[in-house]
C-alpha cells in the first residue's frame, strides 16, 4: 500500500474503530487521540516525501501530492491533531455536564475521522471531478458535527450550512464539467482530461472565454464553501453553533481546503488567459468580503460569531492577496492558509475555555478574565493579536507581505482598502478582547479558576506554532510554499 | 423534431411540475418521473453516438435515482405525516413563473457556451439541462418547504447529470459513480435534518429558521 493511500485508509480505519468501540468515555477518547496521531504522522511523512523528491502520484495518477497540496497536508496534519486533542477536553466537560451523552460522543469521535478522510482526499486529488466530491463530501461529512445538539438554533445552523454549501457547490460541479470539456477538446485525451496535472499543463492552449466563465463558476462554488462575501452567510451561524472544536477543525482547515481549490482554478484560469483577468476578480472578491465581515464584526458580541466573522474577514485576506498578485502576493496567500488555520484553531479552542468559565459566548457578559483565568486569557490575547495582525505573530508576515506586494507592483489604492478594513477588525478586536479580559465579571462564573495545564496543552502548542512562524524562517515550510508559488505562477 | 428533444423539453416540464406542485408526493412521484425521462435519454444518447458508457449510466442512475432517492422521500413524507407544502416566497403561482422564467433565460444565455465545448452537441437537450439545474436552484431560494428543498437539489443533481452526460460521458466511470454517491447521501442526511427540523419547530417551513440572523 503506497502512502498516500495510507493516509485515506488510516482515518476510515479510525472511524470504523471508534463506531464499533464500546461506549466509554475514556477509551473512546484514548482511541480518538491515537487514531488522530497516527493519521497526523502518516499525513506529515507524506508531505516529507515530497521535501525529499517532489509530486508524487498513486492510482494511474487519480491521487498526487504536490508543494501545493502538502502545505494543505501540513494544516490536516498538525491543526487537526492539535483540535482532536482538545476535543477530547471540550467533549469531557459537555459529558459532565450531560449537554451529550456517550452515544453522541461515539458519533462525534467517528465523524471526525471521516471528517478529516474527506478533506484529505480533497487535498491529494488529482482529479477534479473527485476533488469537487471530496469537498462536498466534507460537508456532509461535518454536518451532524455542527449540528450536534437537537436544539431549534443547531438544527437551524445544520440546515443553512448544507443548504447553502449545497448550492455553491453545485455551481463547483458545473465549472468542473465544462473544465474537463474544454480541457478534452484540447488534448483529445479523455483518461487525463480531468487531471489537474495535465489541466495545467496544456492550460496555455484553453479557450480563454470558456475560462473565465469556468473561473467565475468555481469562484461562486468553492467561494460559498470558503466563506468568500456574499455567500458567506451559512459560517457565522455553524461556528456560533458547532462544538468549539468543530468550529476550530471547519475555520482552521476546512475553508482551507475550498481555497485550494480556488487556488488551482487561479493558476489554471491564470496560464489560460491572464493574471490580470484572475487578479482583478479575486481582489473584488477580497475586498468586498473584506468590508462585509470587517463591519459586521464590529457589531458582534458572541465570541464564537465574533471569531466566525473573522475566518469571513481572512479568506477575505487571502483572495485580496490573491488579487495582489505576483509572487509575493501569491505566497502571501499560500502562508495566509497557515497562519490562520493555526490562529483560528487557538482562537476557538480558548472559546471553549471560556465558555466552560461563564457558560455563555456573550461577551457582554464576561468580564475580568485575566483574574479567573490568566493561562487562558494570554492564549485569547495571543489569538486576537495574531488575528489583527500584530508583528511577531504569524498573520502578521503575510499581511506584512500583502502590503509589499501591492507597494511593489504600484496597487496603492488597493493597499489604502487593505489598510482601512485592517484598522476596522484590530478597532473591533481589541474593543471585544478588553470587554472579556478586563474589569470585574459582569455576570454569572461558573468554573471559577483556570484550567488544567494538560487541558490547556494543544493551546499553548498553537500559540507556540503562531509565534514560532511568526519570528522564524522555517525552512522546509518556507520550501513548500515557494514551489506552491511557482506550481500558481506556472513557472 | 426528434424524440430526444421531447424527452429533454418533458424534463423542462416536470422540472416546473416539481418546483410547482403543492401536494408533496405528487411532487415526488413526478420527479420519479423526470429521473425516469433522464434514464430515457441516458439510454438513446448511449444508442445514437455509441456512447457505451451513458448505457451503464442509464442502469446506475434508475437504481439510484429513480428507485432509491424517491423511496426515500415517500419514507420521510410518510413518517411526518405532511402532505402539502408551506407557502412559498412570492406565492405558489408566482414562484413558479419567476422560476421558469429566469431559468430559461440563464439557459438560453450561456449554453452556446456549453455548446461549443459539448461532446455531444445536441441543443435542446443541453438547454434543457441548465434549465433544470436553475429550476433546483430557484426551488431552494424561492419554496420554503424542507422537502420541496430536498426536491430542488435532487433537481440541479439531476440538471448536472444530463450535462455531464452531453459534456463529459467519456470521463472515467468512478466519476459518476462519485458524484452519484455524494448525492444519496446528501439526500439522506438532508432527510435527516429535515425530520430534526419538524421535531424542532413543529413544521417544515424553513422560513422559520430565524434564530441565527445577524
Amino acid at each position: 500500500m503506497d502512502s498516500l493511500t495510507l493516509i485515506l485508509i488510516l482515518p476510515l480505519v479510525g472511524a470504523l474503530i471508534l463506531f464499533l468501540s464500546s461506549k466509554n468515555y475514556a477509551t473512546l477518547s484514548i482511541i480518538h487521540v491515537i487514531v488522530s496521531g497516527i493519521t497526523s504522522l502518516a499525513l506529515l511523512f507524506n508531505v516529507y516525501k515530497v521535501l525529499v523528491s517532489g509530486t508524487f502520484f498513486s492510482y494511474d495518477k487519480f491521487l498526487f501530492l504536490d508543494s501545493l497540496g502538502a502545505v494543505f497536508l501540513v494544516l490536516i496534519a498538525i491543526t487537526g491533531f492539535l483540535v482532536n486533542l482538545y476535543s477530547t477536553i471540550y467533549m469531557r466537560w459537555e459529558f459532565e455536564e450531560k449537554h451529550i451523552n456517550l452515544v453522541d460522543l461515539r458519533r462525534y469521535y467517528g465523524l471526525c475521522h471521516v471528517f478529516i478522510f474527506t478533506m484529505t482526499l480533497s487535498v491529494i486529488c488529482n482529479n477534479i471531478a473527485f476533488m469537487w466530491a471530496a469537498i462536498e463530501a466534507t460537508t456532509l461529512a461535518s454536518v451532524f458535527l455542527v449540528a450536534i445538539h437537537k436544539d431549534k438554533k443547531s438544527t437551524e445552523s445544520g440546515y443553512k450550512y448544507i443548504v447553502l454549501c449545497s448550492i455553491g457547490l453545485a455551481f463547483a460541479l458545473y465549472a468542473t464539467v465544462l473544465l474537463y470539456s474544454v480541457t478534452f477538446t484540447t488534448t483529445q485525451n479523455s483518461d487525463t482530461a480531468m487531471l489537474w496535472t495535465t489541466i495545467m499543463s496544456s492550460a496555455k492552449g484553453l479557450n480563454e472565454n470558456a475560462m473565465k466563465l469556468i473561473f467565475v463558476f468555481a469562484l461562486i462554488g468553492f467561494g460559498t464553501k470558503a466563506g468568500l462575501a456574499p455567500t458567506h452567510t451559512w459560517l457565522p451561524d455553524v461556528h456560533a453553533q458547532g462544538p468549539a472544536p468543530i468550529s476550530a477543525l471547519l475555520s482552521g482547515v476546512l475553508l482551507k481546503c475550498a481555497m485550494l481549490a480556488i487556488l488551482r482554478y487561479y493558476a489554471v484560469t491564470a496560464s489560460a488567459t491572464s493574471f490580470e483577468f484572475v487578479q482583478s476578480i479575486m481582489l473584488i472578491s477580497g475586498t468586498i468580503t473584506l468590508f462585509v465581515a470587517g463591519i459586521f464584526l464590529i457589531r458582534q458580541h458572541d465570541v464564537k460569531r465574533m471569531f466566525a466573522y473573522h475566518s469571513v474577514v481572512h479568506m477575505g485576506v487571502i483572495a485580496f492577496a490573491l488579487g495582489i498578485g505576483g509572487e509575493l502576493g501569491v505566497f502571501a496567500a499560500i502562508f495566509h492558509c497557515l497562519a490562520h488555520s493555526f490562529t483560528k484553531a487557538l482562537a476557538f479552542c480558548s472559546t471553549g475555555n471560556i465558555a466552560r468559565i461563564y457558560g455563555t459566548k456573550d461577551m457582554t457578559k464576561m468580564g475580568g478574565m485575566i483574574k479567573i483565568a490568566p493561562v487562558t486569557t494570554i492564549m485569547f490575547a495571543a489569538a486576537v493579536c495574531s488575528l489583527v495582525g500584530v508583528p511577531a505573530f504569524a498573520i502578521f508576515v503575510s499581511e506584512f507581505l500583502v502590503f509589499k506586494g501591492a507597494i511593489v507592483t504600484g496597487q496603492y489604492f488597493a493597499v489604502a482598502l487593505f489598510a482601512i478594513a485592517l484598522a476596522i477588525i484590530f478597532i473591533a478586536d481589541f474593543s471585544h478582547f478588553n470587554m472579556a479580559s478586563f474589569g470585574e465579571p459582569k455576570g454569572e462564573v461558573l468554573h471559577n479558576k483556570e484550567m488544567k495545564f494538560i487541558e490547556n496543552l494543544p493551546l499553548i502548542l498553537l500559540c507556540v506554532l503562531i509565534i514560532v512562524f511568526g519570528v522564524w524562517h522555517v525552512d522546509s515550510f518556507f520550501t513548500l510554499v515557494e514551489n506552491g508559488v511557482k506550481i500558481i505562477m506556472g513557472v | 423534431m426528434e424524440m430526444i428533444d421531447i424527452l429533454a423539453i418533458c424534463m423542462i416540464v416536470t422540472s416546473l411540475a416539481v418546483f410547482g406542485l403543492r401536494n408533496l408526493k405528487l411532487s415526488v412521484g413526478i420527479y420519479a418521473l423526470q429521473t425516469m425521462i433522464l434514464v430515457s435519454i441516458f439510454t438513446m444518447l448511449s444508442v445514437k453516438f455509441s456512447a457505451h458508457q451513458l448505457g451503464m449510466w442509464a442502469v446506475v442512475a434508475f437504481f439510484t435515482k429513480v428507485v432509491l432517492v424517491p423511496t426515500i422521500l415517500f419514507c420521510l413524507i410518510k413518517k411526518l405525516s405532511v402532505i402539502s407544502e408551506d407557502e412559498p416566497v412570492g406565492g405558489f403561482f408566482v414562484s413558479p413563473v419567476i422560476a421558469m422564467g429566469f431559468s430559461l433565460a440563464i439557459a438560453m444565455s450561456i449554453y452556446p457556451i456549453f455548446l461549443e465545448f459539448s461532446l455531444i452537441k445536441e441543443k435542446i437537450v443541453l438547454i434543457a439541462a441548465v434549465t433544470v439545474f436553475m429550476m433546483g436552484v430557484f426551488g431552494f431560494m424561492l419554496r420554503n418547504s424542507f422537502i420541496k428543498q430536498i426536491l430542488a437539489y435532487c433537481l440541479f443533481e439531476n440538471g448536472i447529470h444530463l450535462t455531464l452526460a452531453l459534456m463529459a460521458y467519456n470521463s472515467h466511470e468512478l466519476v459518476e459513480l462519485g458524484i452519484l454517491t455524494d448525492a444519496i447521501f446528501a439526500v439522506i442526511i438532508m432527510s435527516i435534518l429535515a425530520i430534526r427540523f419538524y421535531k424542532a419547530y413543529d413544521s417544515l417551513d424553513t422560513s422559520k429558521a430565524t434564530n441565527l440572523r445577524g
